[in-house]
């Protein structure tokens, strides 16, 4: 992390109040007890190229590599408090304001909180130089973890790559971790989860593959590009109804790896280049590559759900009809304007750039109409793109895909950019409050 | 039907005489891949990347009818589709592959009697043809009519010219040249198209019989003809745009359809419906995975189709084995294969949650009157209700039952599509 620090929104500081946890401790002996702490916020990424299948599963690392945007703070972060102390009696987490049993014993969680701990360096006092928590202490205290997401879950927006890149940095900026080499809190990171990797840098960043080492310690996150080389970049993110369940990623690829060949030919033979031309488009500020690559890579990635067995099914009618429509956007306009992306789930990111965010916003609205007030997490866009007069040829385009519209569809919609890595916050946005007792 | 699909041709003496038309009449079925064709080899020869395998399917409710009729007394080449004439068919190049094709493998017609040749196969490359078609499928419920049209078109023409192969399969490889597909229903039952390329004018190319329709008689179609509003992107413009935009499509046509062809043709001969099944399934699925790997891509199936995807997971699933398989062409519509004792169960499953938007619902009534008196086990219906499907009326517009059938059948002149009205 960077360490810069920064201070919440009033909205953002009213949701920290519900979602806080509150413990109580005894005082030690009369005193009160020393805890250890430290906040952090971390965003979540979208893919641009897809990361679907596991080649180990001991070390969670994936068969291809993979690239992702991050996305910035503003609305969507997972915000996590990390403590420790020696008053505490047993390692406990919360998420959503909720205590969560048995985590300590989940592989996930011991993955990222034994694998920062082992990077811990001695705490010393600044003035006096003394040692107040030495390297060997931090991993004999217990740790008392909380987080939430900013994001509803039931916009089904991926908050596991935010979540535990959070979790991650929150350790990190308490046991004043230091990495043996560059990337290696990305390598804890996604034995947490995977793609949460990718959310520990700003910017575009790419997961690379690795495997060249046993223990597989290559397959980490490096940064591509930083959020202020490319900031025309937009997000428009359109969150789709669905009453189905989906399928879990982690069950999902799962089977996707034991029966898709087309999955196999595609890790081994296609990814490979795409990444080179993703990395390309990015560094030359390219958006038609950019986007032309982006958008066939969701579609292979779908591609190889359904060429599993049984199939999976992430994107539906509406999720086809938002492609649809943007392939008749770019037609009309000669060139990519938009590019859409899907991940496990029928939401779609929509990546435009600054010139065209206010029209693209405004087919969205056209054929996506709203329900409710609170559609549109951007009021400003929102205005803007409603008074923006849409090109009647364009329109004629699109009707062109015979969409029926329907209110309802689409839920909502994020309009968002790209943005840093993770955050340390002040001690006032603590997701916990310790009452002495 | 037939009456209203028939076209009155009329026709002037010949110095007083009648003039002499030589006709034949056949009927020719669709058929309904089971291991996928999609994307051409060769355009110019209409050869496929790939093999393929499909059923022929019995042709009481589906069928195309064809009648091919040649004369001296014809000034041009004609042809009537549905009723109706298509202009400038003569010069189609589909339609001019298969006359000319046949043509040239026409025989002398001898009168049996006498000995003497009535028109020497020189004769015929001379006469003009009139050609008329009709579908017993509606249009509207999309099943592809292309393949039954051309081998009717075909066989009729084999028919009327008294034609010979000099190879095995030379009729298949003109009939691939009107539609590709067509070729596999020049025969009955299990039918491969070979996709050759071994020879330069690809005339290996052909089909082939893997097994004929008596073989596996318990085997039975349910085609669920879905609603869509969109209209699709035709085979021809979609398969070609898929074979330059998808690396996946090529990966499968060269390492994976020739494995999956094996497969299947094991599981035909040994009557095997698991392993027949799951294939069909598989390449169903990698076919639209293929679409979809296509830039632009291509959406054949809709939400409509997954349901019934899962629907019939659900049921194999709960089953504990494979008693229908899904297939998709390019097309929301279904086709469920399953053996003669699970198709009053299946169809049970489909009109529950399928249920019925019109009288002519199901093609079969006495099928449909058994399928509504079954009781569903409700272990069954609890299995399928996890699929969380939400019930809309009118989803599915049409259910036939069918089964595998012959090849093309020659009628006799009494069905002939066309009247030639001879007049003074």
């Amino acid at each position: 992390s960077s360490g810069d620090i920064f201070f919440l929104n009033e909205k953002s500081q009213k949701m920290t109040a519900s979602r806080k946890v509150v413990v109580a401790l005894s005082k030690v002996d009369g005193d009160d007890p020393i805890i250890h702490t430290a906040t952090v916020s971390a965003p979540t990424n979208i893919a641009c190229i897809k990361y679907w299948g596991k080649a180990n599963k001991h070390y969670n690392t994936p068969i291809n590599s993979s690239l992702s945007l991050t996305l910035d703070q503003s609305d969507l972060r997972a915000v996590t408090t990390a403590t420790a102390s020696p008053s505490f009696d047993s390692d406990r987490l919360w998420l959503n304001g909720q205590e969560v049993d048995s985590a300590c014993t989940s592989k996930r969680f011991r993955a990222c909180v034994d694998g920062v701990v082992a990077l811990a360096t001695d705490k010393v006092d600044s003035s006096s130089g003394k040692i107040l928590v030495s390297k060997d202490d931090w991993k004999k205290m217990h740790v008392h973890i909380a987080s939430y997401n900013t994001f509803p879950t039931a916009a089904g927006l991926a908050s596991s790559a935010a979540g535990y890149a959070a979790l991650v940095a929150a350790l990190v900026e308490l046991y004043g971790a230091k990495e043996s080499y560059p990337g290696e809190f990305t390598a804890i990171a996604r034995q947490g989860s995977g793609s949460a990797c990718r959310s520990l840098y700003g910017g575009f960043v790419a997961w690379r593959q690795g495997g060249e080492k046993e223990d597989w310690s290559d397959s980490i996150a490096e940064q591509v590009a930083d959020e202020s080389h490319w900031p025309e970049m937009r997000a428009v993110i359109l969150v789709v109804s669905d009453a189905k369940k989906e399928t879990s990623s982690t069950d999902g690829m799962s089977t996707s790896v034991a029966t898709s060949e087309l999955l196999a030919f595609r890790a081994k033979e296609i990814v490979s280049k795409r990444m080179k031309t993703i990395e390309e488009a990015i560094k030359a500020k390219d958006f038609e590559a950019f986007g032309k690559v982006t958008m066939m890579d969701s579609n292979q990635f779908h591609a190889t759900c359904l060429d599993t067995y049984p199939p999976i099914f992430y994107m539906n009618d509406v999720s086809r009809s938002i492609i649809q429509m943007v392939h008749k956007y770019n037609s009309w306009a000669g060139g990519i304007r938009a590019a859409y992306t899907f991940d496990a789930g029928p939401n779609a990111v929509l990546y435009t750039l600054e010139e065209y965010v206010v029209e693209l916003l405004a087919l969205v609205l056209k054929y996506y109409p709203e329900v409710g007030e609170d559609k549109v997490n951007n009021v400003n866009l929102k205005n803007e793109a409603l008074e923006f007069q849409l090109n009647p040829s364009l329109i004629e385009c699109v009707e062109q895909s015979s969409r029926i519209h329907e209110t309802g569809d689409v839920k909502m919609v994020y309009c968002t950019k790209g943005g840093t890595g993770p955050q340390v916050l002040d001690a006032v946005s603590s997701v916990i409050d310790f009452k002495i007792e």
